[in-house]
């Protein structure tokens, strides 16, 4: 009944996910094609330009500002030759989000979720 | 390591862990995977917290409107958890403010049918959440129907645009389980003879005590010593069962612990050195008759200028 809890990732990790993976990510709208509902959020990291591929059926009509920065929520599905697309769920602006922070932050939950799991379970009461 | 799963802490002093009264910030992840109590179903365990009520950030991934709530799930990128939110009366009316805006009020004059209906449009807007907007959940922790779910007692959607909410949530989170939810409470009850309290607790208290019983009005530090050596006694029995490693001795520990508590006295103001000098001598305050007899010539020389007559 409930989704699955989606992940946060980087743009440039998408790829290295399977199918099916429910996943939040960000990134600039640079494209948008109504008449396929798919839209292209790219983010610049190590000198390299990464794109992540959104079918938005699910979440027309919305209000592309192209440049601006947005946060998307959905589950991969992978394509022959193309790569991975996320179907999205959700997909918000925010623009004027501090994309440093917001990553720092991220690393930092991972971090502290990475010492926990090396404690053998740390906290957890099974 | 962990403990066993079936040693609780008994639920009498349950209300001594902090955490217990508060609404704890875990991660859903964590609320879903707690154990239930076997004392009293309710109350959820979380590394021998006992934690019961809970605060969450999300975003809404499913909803569910009923006449009398709203069920939305949530989704904080841990795990996703309902959460049911009872619609307070205002938002129960059929009659909700979706529709036209009540017309500008006249200002200066209260019209309390215009007033009521903003109301209402403005608790609609801070209840009604529609999917990918975000929620800020704070209830208690419930099992139905073999689900963990919130029984929302405080919700309301946060406006984010920056997402600066949902960065500084992730940021105090692992702080705030370093701090607290990981660190394991000990709630067991002292059953020891001796008070409870750390060598340097209990050698301030014998010395205070000491100072008092013999109505001492000043010492130095060797006279004083002997009190605080059975403290370092007992010490070192203890460590005598690990093996030897390079460290203080009892001697020089003793004097280290002394020169501590005199610290602490000083602090306190229970005594106080008149000269600074090689010999230490300490006076005690209570018993200062000098002390006594210059604060109330200052007095007695105060009272006499004429603003404080």
């Amino acid at each position: 009944m409930l989704p699955p809890h989606a992940v946060f990732h980087f743009p440039w990790e998408l790829n290295c996910l399977g199918e099916g993976k429910s996943v939040r990510t960000f990134g600039r709208l640079s494209c948008y094609e109504a008449d396929t509902s798919r839209a292209t959020l790219s983010c610049q990291h190590a000198s390299k330009e990464h794109h992540v591929f959104v079918r938005t059926s699910f979440v027309e009509p919305f209000n592309p500002i192209i440049g601006a920065q947005y946060l998307v929520l959905g589950e991969t599905e992978t394509y022959e030759g193309f790569g991975v697309m996320i179907c999205a769920r959700v997909l918000s602006c925010v623009d004027g989000v501090n994309i440093a922070l917001l990553q720092k932050a991220i690393e930092g939950q991972r971090s502290f979720f990475r010492e926990r799991d090396s404690f053998g379970g740390g906290g957890q009461h099974r | 390591m962990q403990a066993d799963a079936m040693e609780e802490p008994p639920s009498i002093l349950w209300g001594l862990d902090p955490i217990f009264s508060a609404f704890a910030r875990l991660y859903i992840q964590d609320i879903l995977q707690m154990t239930e109590s076997v004392q009293i179903p309710g109350i959820y365990f979380y590394n021998s917290h006992p934690i019961y009520k809970v605060d969450v950030l999300g975003t809404v991934v499913y909803k569910r409107e009923r006449d009398n709530f709203f069920c939305y799930g949530v989704d904080d990128g841990t795990g996703v958890i309902n959460c049911l939110c009872w619609k307070g009366e205002l938002l129960k009316d059929k009659d909700d403010g979706t529709g036209t805006a009540p017309a500008p009020s006249d200002p200066g004059v209260f019209d309390p049918v215009v007033e009521l209906k903003k109301l209402k449009q403005a608790q609609q807007k801070r209840c009604r959440l529609e999917i990918g907007e975000l929620l800020r959940v704070r209830g208690s922790v419930k099992t139905f129907r073999q689900q963990r779910e919130i029984s929302a007692s405080v919700f309301y959607k946060v406006d984010d645009p920056l997402m600066a909410v949902q960065i500084q949530w992730m940021m105090d989170v692992p702080e705030l389980y370093r701090e607290c939810y990981d660190k394991t409470f000990e709630l067991q009850s002292d059953g020891h003879g001796e008070s409870a309290g750390t060598p340097l607790i209990k050698a301030t208290n014998l010395i205070k005590d000491f100072i008092k019983q013999k109505s001492v009005s000043r010492f130095r530090p060797y006279d004083v010593q002997d009190l605080l050596q059975p403290l370092i006694f007992n010490q070192l029995r203890a460590a005598s069962a690990e093996p030897e490693a390079a460290g203080p001795s009892g001697c020089q520990q003793l004097r280290q612990l002394l020169k501590e508590v005199l610290q602490i006295l000083q602090d306190e103001g229970v005594v106080y050195r008149r000269v600074k000098a090689q010999d230490e001598v300490y006076h005690v305050t209570e018993q200062d008759k000098d002390l006594l007899i210059a604060v109330k010539d200052i007095i007695r020389e105060d009272s006499k200028r004429e603003k404080c007559a």
